[in-house]
């Protein structure tokens, strides 16, 4: 039976090894829905992003599909990548869980340190001409190593003090993100929190745990002078003039409507909202597909944290329950937090929307992370 | 390591709230996008599209005779977009050579981000055509419509003129800016966040809605004739100035309102007469231009003197103060209170009956005739008359009469009144008290415009005027009508009488203001045909040199004038018919 599957022979004694030596791992069960959805976002993602570049495009570089055909090409190695991942034996994560984020923390500090002494942006990091942002790859890192910590000391999740010490950590690699980049660090403390939660038998620490986060926030945000101005122009976008971007946004939602102007017709993109493929791309997506659209895309963003959450909970053991888990509330967060954000829901901050916004680092990890959930489902026995 | 069934229930309870958020961020979602959809989309058209409008043409005026007095003329105007400019310097140094403006200025308005600004307005379509072919980024070419006036000066103080928005500024142009002016359309055109016109967006245009025509009562061919008589004796009197107003008593219609000297409609603000500008603040170059736009017919008060003894005799007659029986001697002046007034005949008039006072116009009889009638019955008529108000007339800024108050006329004031002195009213508050006399007694409203045609020349609209029936009797418009008659066939104003057509009139010499500079006013009322008046008109001439009575200089104005339009208007002479029937 086991030979069915894997018609090359070499994967069937080291299956009946506990598949212990083997990185590659086919497994009985593939969650092609996960698959499909993540697919069908990306492909809607790449019309969009057309879309919203072209007119960008254009003007920069005299080619409307300047942005999309970079943004196609990552997509593409990205989705290689993830059906690759999907193969690899999630477990052997966990050997190497703690060494990543340190490489992760190192990253962060390197592009500090050459951030400042270019005096440009702290956030990217180039190898050749491509640029990655190594706060992505710290979100990765955080999910494998909080998921890794809370299986190997379960106990250890039951006292505050033991607690401490695993998450101290975790909570250096945040502050170390949240130095250049707050969103990125409240979504890590987000996925951190999550897991260990999902992972904790206890509920309560984590309540005054999350309070303390939420006030936390909430002070930091009132200390720092440029976050007050971003709780100014939440009030009143109207008026500021750094309101702008949220006004323009609120625009192009607005004159969305029911159905939307249809593919290709938003006004807003013209120009009038800065970098409308990034992170504003969600309101260029009410403006073209009203409102009926916009609900269309959170339904498939809702079923694919659903899948995520199937897998976890049906996931072979408590570290690929847990990875899965880690990697739903990252995209969870990001998603409501974006949305929140064009909708100005919450203060204006940069989060991108995963699978859709422009950029090559931010879906390149997605859909890694989207191959560990995919590598996690090969797991499942099914008719559990 | 198996997952705990609490990692399961917290990992969907996580999920869960997940879920709940999102659904929460589509109920805004529906909020924004449906419950504030018109506000923001609203806002957002706003931002996205740029206005510009397309001027309407103005109504033209015409005369009654369907002559165009006021036409427009295709002229462009000339403006800058920022953002679509390429190379400034060429834009500037294009502007500056063709339009010969200062470059500075030019510099100002180039250099300034806005969306669009006016560099020059009414520019010669052939100039605009060429600085359009040459086709420069950020220079806009627009239609544009410009005022013109074809006969020049002729009745320039009755058809005013226009700015360079096409609205009116004085005179009919300003009275009938409304139905003039018509409405702007606009094409609204789809930008992007640079302004730049997005091509393929279909642009909405609202047409404008061109003004509508203004048909007067003006008759070219009068205007023109009365211009040239008023002209003729102002050169020959070395006259200030000429006043002619010709109006048909019988419903206001105005033929002719004259007030030389004229100015260049087309060019209006350049002075009529060699003024040294130089040294004069701007205030004092716009009070020069004001006085000269100034409609002296209706703006400005005089002392009517003479003339003025219609309305007394009709005063008289109406309050029945003074039959035409009545006689009254004439020593050549008359004693009032301290006061000795002369009459203009020093040796007197000796005895004369109440008309032959009139054809002789003179003072002391007419003193005594006031001093018969009272003050408050003077007065009674004066109102009757309309000269308390003002006429309303079609024309911007009339003035009202100058009367003492009722309790302070004494014996003086009442005789100085009774020959039209002490008092001033307005050329037009007289004529039109004058016209309701000779016309059988119906006040009746002068008036310039008559009917209202869309730009297809059809009626939209005839105008009407009040007119007050029987204000006086017809006995006595009748009466004084007769005698007014007898003043031109038999009296002093003699100098009017045209052979075959029967004229009434009265003459005036006023001093002006202050006395004894020897400065007159000579005017001259006359009517025609007297038995049933088709045509009255009154002229004055201000500051005639030499002779100066109204009868000598005056009356044969009037006559000439007469002379041409009575067959002009088709009013044929009658009294060769009734010599053959006395035969």
């Amino acid at each position: 039976m086991n030979h069915t599957k894997h018609p090359n022979g070499e994967g069937a004694p080291e299956e009946t090894m506990q598949r212990r030596p083997s990185l590659w791992y086919q497994g009985r069960y593939f969650d092609f829905p996960l698959a499909g959805i993540i697919l069908f976002i990306v492909c809607i993602g790449l019309v969009m992003v057309y879309s919203t570049s072209a007119y960008r495009g254009q003007e920069l570089y005299n080619d409307s599909g300047y942005f999309v055909k970079r943004q196609i090409v990552f997509a593409l190695v990205a989705t290689v990548i993830m059906f690759l991942l999907s193969k690899v034996d999630y477990r052997i994560y966990m050997r190497y869980a703690k060494s990543i984020l340190l490489i992760a923390m190192a990253l962060l500090v390197l592009v500090y340190i050459i951030g400042t002494a270019s005096h440009g942006s702290a956030r990217w990091l180039y190898i050749g001409p491509f640029g990655f942002q190594p706060s992505e790859f710290a979100k990765l890192a955080l999910i494998i190593y909080t998921a890794a910590v809370c299986t190997r000391k379960s106990k250890s999740l039951n006292k505050p003090g033991s607690l401490a010490k695993i998450m101290l950590l975790p909570v250096i690699a945040i502050v170390l993100i949240a130095i250049e980049n707050l969103s990125t660090a409240i979504i890590c403390f987000a996925i951190v929190m999550l897991v260990t939660f999902v992972a904790s038998p206890k509920t309560w620490h984590f309540v005054v745990l999350a309070l303390i986060g939420v006030a936390g926030c909430a002070l930091f945000i009132a200390l720092a002078g440029y976050r007050a101005d971003r709780l100014r122009i939440w009030l009143a976008p109207e008026k500021y003039p750094d309101g702008y971007q949220t006004m323009q946004s609120l625009y192009a939602i607005g004159s969305g409507g029911l159905f939307g102007k249809g593919l290709g017709n938003s006004m807003q993109k013209m120009g009038f909202i800065p970098e409308s493929h990034n992170d504003m791309i969600f309101s260029v997506i009410c403006e073209e597909l009203g409102v009926f659209g916009a609900i269309c895309i959170i339904l498939l963003f809702i079923a694919l944290i659903y899948r995520c959450t199937v897998i976890a909970i049906n996931s072979a053991d408590r570290f690929g329950g847990l990875l899965t888990v880690g990697v739903m509330v990252h995209i969870a967060v990001q998603v409501l937090i974006n949305i929140s954000v064009v909708t100005n829901t919450i203060p204006p901050t940069g989060v991108p929307l995963p699978f859709i916004s422009y950029g090559g680092s931010s879906i390149v990890f997605i859909l890694l992370e989207m191959g560990i959930a995919l590598s996690v489902s090969r797991q499942i026995k099914p008719g559990r | 390591m198996k997952l705990h069934s609490y990692n399961r229930k917290k990992a969907v309870f996580v999920c869960f709230c997940m879920i709940l958020f999102s659904v929460f961020l589509m109920g805004r979602l529906v909020y924004l996008m449906i419950c504030q959809a018109e506000h923001y989309s609203y806002l957002a058209e706003a931002l996205h599209e740029r206005e510009r409008s397309i001027k309407a043409p103005r109504g033209k005026i015409y005369d009654r005779n369907g002559n165009i007095l006021a036409d427009n003329e295709a002229v462009c105007s000339i403006s800058v977009i920022h953002s679509q400019i390429t190379d400034e310097e060429q834009v500037i140094s294009v502007l500056c050579e063709y339009l010969e403006k200062n470059e500075a200025e030019i510099r100002k308005k180039v250099e300034k981000n806005s969306v669009r600004e006016t560099i020059a307005t009414n520019v010669e379509k052939e100039l605009a055509d060429q600085i359009r072919e040459l086709d420069i980024a950020g220079i806009k070419v627009d239609e544009d419509y410009k005022r013109y006036y074809p006969y020049g000066s002729l009745a320039s103080k009755v058809l005013g003129f226009t700015g360079a928005d096409n609205q009116g500024i004085v005179g009919i142009e300003v009275k009938y800016d409304s139905i003039l002016a018509g409405t702007s359309g606009s094409i609204h055109t789809v930008t992007d966040a640079k302004g730049i016109e997005i091509a393929d967006m279909a642009e909405t245009r609202v047409e404008p809605v061109p003004g509508r025509n203004l048909v007067t009562s003006i008759d070219l061919n009068i205007q023109k004739y009365a211009t040239q008589a008023a002209l003729k004796v102002q050169e020959e009197k070395s006259a200030n100035r000429v006043n002619i107003i010709i109006m048909n008593p019988q419903n206001g219609e105005i033929y002719a309102m004259v007030d030389v000297p004229e100015y260049d409609l087309n060019e209006p603000y350049q002075f009529n007469r060699d003024i040294d500008t130089t040294g004069l603040s701007e205030e004092e170059k716009m009070n020069l231009l004001n006085n000269m736009w100034r409609n002296f017919n209706i703006n400005d008060t005089y002392e009517p003197g003479s003339t003025f003894k219609v309305v007394t005799s009709t005063a008289a007659l109406e309050t029945g103060a003074v039959s035409l029986q009545d006689t009254f001697f004439c020593p050549g002046y008359k004693i009032v209170e301290d006061r000795r007034i002369r009459c203009h005949k020093t040796t007197g008039h000796g005895s004369e009956d109440f008309l032959h006072a009139l054809m002789n116009s003179c003072n002391p009889a007419f003193m005594e005739i006031g001093e018969r009638v009272g003050a408050e019955n003077m007065y009674a008529t004066y109102k009757k008359l309309g000269l308390f108000e003002k006429t309303g007339v079609d024309l911007p800024g009339e003035a009202n009469s100058i009367m003492h108050k009722l309790e302070d006329i004494g014996p003086v004031e009442l005789a100085t009144m009774s020959f039209g002195q002490s008092i001033q009213i307005t050329p037009i508050q007289f004529i039109t008290a004058a016209a309701t006399v000779v016309n059988g007694g119906n006040k009746i409203t002068p008036h310039i415009g008559i009917a209202v045609t869309d730009s297809n020349g059809d009626m939209v609209e005839k105008l009407s005027y009040p007119v007050s029936e029987q204000v006086i009797s017809k006995e006595t418009a009748d009466t004084v009508r007769g005698m007014l008659e007898s003043v031109v066939s038999e009296g002093s104003g003699s100098n009017a009488a045209i052979e075959g057509y029967r004229i009434g009139g009265k003459t005036a010499t006023s001093e002006k203001l202050p006395r004894g500079t020897g400065k007159y006013i000579s005017s001259f009322l006359g009517f025609a045909p007297a038995d049933h008046p088709q045509v009255i008109a009154l002229i004055l001439i201000d500051e005639p040199v030499g002779v100066y009575y109204g009868g000598t200089i005056a009356a044969p104005v009037i006559r000439d004038i007469f002379s041409n339009i009575l067959p002009y208007l088709g009013i044929e002479p009658e009294i060769a018919e009734d010599t053959q029937e006395s035969e």
